[in-house]
């Protein structure tokens, strides 16, 4: 016979079990209702929601195509709702920011680890703390006002006439208001968060490991890559979780990113992001047709790349046990 | 005595102001087993961290006298130089758990660039596991990884790893504290094979005094810092001349 609970802990028991299990049913929710705002737009235009390159709004709801046949070209009348620009952005923008965001992210740890005196160690580590948690809108305006012309004056347009043969910096930069400008300014937002997963797995190592590496003669630079490759998993881990961050970033790059429809393998042309265009387009998709279930279709994207990424991110992170 | 392959004068360690070596004087001579024994506390770990230079990753220590490995003093040597002399086996097995058992070994190799070429770096890890006397439990799964083995597999391991070096002196620190008779039995007749076919040079700090008369040929006694007695085992196995000594043999300490 099972002894029984006293009535308290019961009580307890539930009062805490409630809002916890709350939490479980919210996010079941939020997939279910970006789920079901996005399918009239999903019946309508299909699959080419996500294959095509024109944001048309108007009045004259889009014609209904095959549902399954991706196509490359809309409908010629009617409105068009087609969501590769701002996907094509996303992935860029956070690309960019994540392969520079990941170079600062271990000259950061190596030197805050290997590198600096103990005080100077604790200051960077302090300041890189206080930087993760600042409002993202504080990081677009800078980016706005300052980040963005610095780099259209001193970095886009010298590369572009340098180098412009190269597809990656082939158009004109005609402002700094780009999709590499949100790149930049996400690589500087995401690289305090990295560094505060790399660098508490760095720290993880136990001394015997490192004393093993020193006693085999070890270089400095061999003894950090040892490192580096020992916590292998979690820097993986940061580049995934730095990936999610950066591609559900708003306030910030919608102030930035020149909020255009573009396509291209250019990185100094203004461009959407999902994010930047629900942003944008929110107050507008009231008055169409459509185009309301089409942010939410573009919703919908977000939080599944949000939920693979984040997941094997975090199963990631626990790999790294000594 | 044959002629020494470490010499220290005067050594002296402060670890945060606290005297842990008190001026040790000592000579270890070349191709035999030096047994390094003494009671917890008594500075043999520090002794053997001195000789690879491994004691400056501590904060707050000082060192002063004079280390002299074949002839040249460490303290003049770049450290690298210094620790790729020595292989050393620590007190917990401690093998890289990211890597192979295979690479576990080559990393020995492959850091003092002792292979020239794939099929050499394979012989030297081959050389290496069965001087470790660890070959024949692991021929057939060298790419596992090393938290497959058992804790005393692991030390045997870590011998291997530090025989790829093909360093000049072997320094263990009390290898056997943690592991059961039967792989402390394996190491130990891997230590005596050592020295017997390969003339190596070896450094046993063990707080085991059984352990330091089964294998060693000299015995070296630290007590509070400082060298007590020393001598050939054989000798001090019978006839220590020192009360301390005595009373370590006889397992009152």
């Amino acid at each position: 016979m099972t002894p029984r609970r006293p009535l308290h802990d019961i009580i307890v028991f539930y009062s805490l079990a409630l809002p916890a299990s709350l939490i479980i049913l919210i996010l079941l929710l939020l997939l279910l209702s970006q789920l079901g705002v996005a399918i009239p737009v999903l019946g309508v235009q299909g699959i080419s929601t996500y294959t095509t390159t024109v944001w048309r709004p108007s009045y004259e709801p889009p014609q209904q195509t095959i549902i399954w046949l991706p196509m490359l070209e809309p409908p010629e009348r009617g409105a068009w709702y087609g969501l590769l620009p701002a996907i094509w952005g996303t992935l860029v923008s956070a690309i960019t920011a994540i392969i520079l965001g990941l170079t600062f992210t271990i000259a950061l740890v190596v030197f805050i680890e290997e590198i600096a005196p103990r005080r100077v160690r604790e200051v960077f580590s302090t300041i890189v703390d206080l930087m993760a948690g600042l409002p993202t809108v504080l990081y677009g305006v800078w980016g706005l006002a300052f980040l963005g012309p610095l780099l259209h004056r001193y970095f886009m347009d010298p590369v572009h006439s340098y180098l412009g043969i190269i597809p990656l910096f082939s158009c004109e930069p005609l402002s700094g208001a780009t999709v590499f400008t949100a790149g930049v300014l996400l690589s500087i937002m995401i690289t305090p968060f990295m560094v505060a997963l790399v660098q508490e797995s760095y720290r993880s190592i136990p001394f015997t490991l490192k004393e093993a590496a020193w006693s085999l003669g070890m270089t400095r630079f061999e003894y950090v890559r040892l490192n580096l490759s020992m916590i292998l998993p979690s820097i993986a881990s940061a580049i995934l979780l730095g990936f999610g961050r950066a591609s559900s970033e708003t306030a910030a790059v919608t102030l930035v990113v020149g909020n255009a429809v573009n396509i291209g393998f250019c990185i100094f042309t203004p461009a959407y992001t999902i994010s930047s265009l629900i942003a944008n387009q929110f107050t507008e998709s009231q008055d169409f047709p459509y185009m309301l279930n089409a942010l939410f279709a573009g919703g919908l994207i977000l939080l599944v790349i949000g939920l693979v990424v984040n997941s094997i991110g975090i199963i990631l992170l626990r790999r790294v046990r000594f | 005595m044959v002629s020494p392959a470490v010499e220290t004068r005067e050594l002296r360690v402060r670890i945060s102001g606290r005297d842990i070596l008190k001026g040790v004087n000592l000579r270890v001579p070349e191709g035999a087993i030096t047994a390094i024994m003494g009671p917890s506390g008594s500075g043999k770990t520090t002794f053997l961290k001195v000789l690879n230079r491994l004691i400056e990753l501590i904060d707050g220590v000082e060192v002063s006298g004079e280390v002299r490995v074949f002839g040249s003093n460490i303290f003049d040597m770049d450290v690298y130089t210094v620790r790729r002399m020595f292989g050393m086996v620590f007190q917990n097995p401690n093998p890289f758990p990211h890597m192979s058992i295979y690479d576990n070994v080559a990393i020995g190799a492959r850091i003092n660039r002792v292979a020239r070429s794939r099929e050499e770096l394979d012989r030297i890890v081959r050389w290496a596991l069965e001087k470790a006397m660890l070959w024949d439990e692991v021929k057939n799964r060298l790419r596992d990884p090393p938290w497959r083995l058992s804790g005393g597999q692991q030390q045997r391991l870590c011998l291997a790893r530090a025989l790829a070096m093909k360093p000049r002196i072997l320094l263990l620190d009390e290898p056997t504290a943690n592991i059961d008779p039967v792989n402390t039995a394996k190491l130990e007749e891997a230590l005596r094979a050592l020295r017997r076919d390969e003339g190596m040079t070896i450094l046993l700090v063990t707080h085991m005094p059984h352990q330091a008369v089964r294998v060693s040929d000299y015995i070296v006694m630290f007590y509070d810092g400082m060298v007590v007695e020393e001598g050939p085992t054989s000798e001090i196995a019978l006839n220590p001349a020192n009360e301390i000594t005595r009373r370590f043999l006889r397992g009152e300490m």
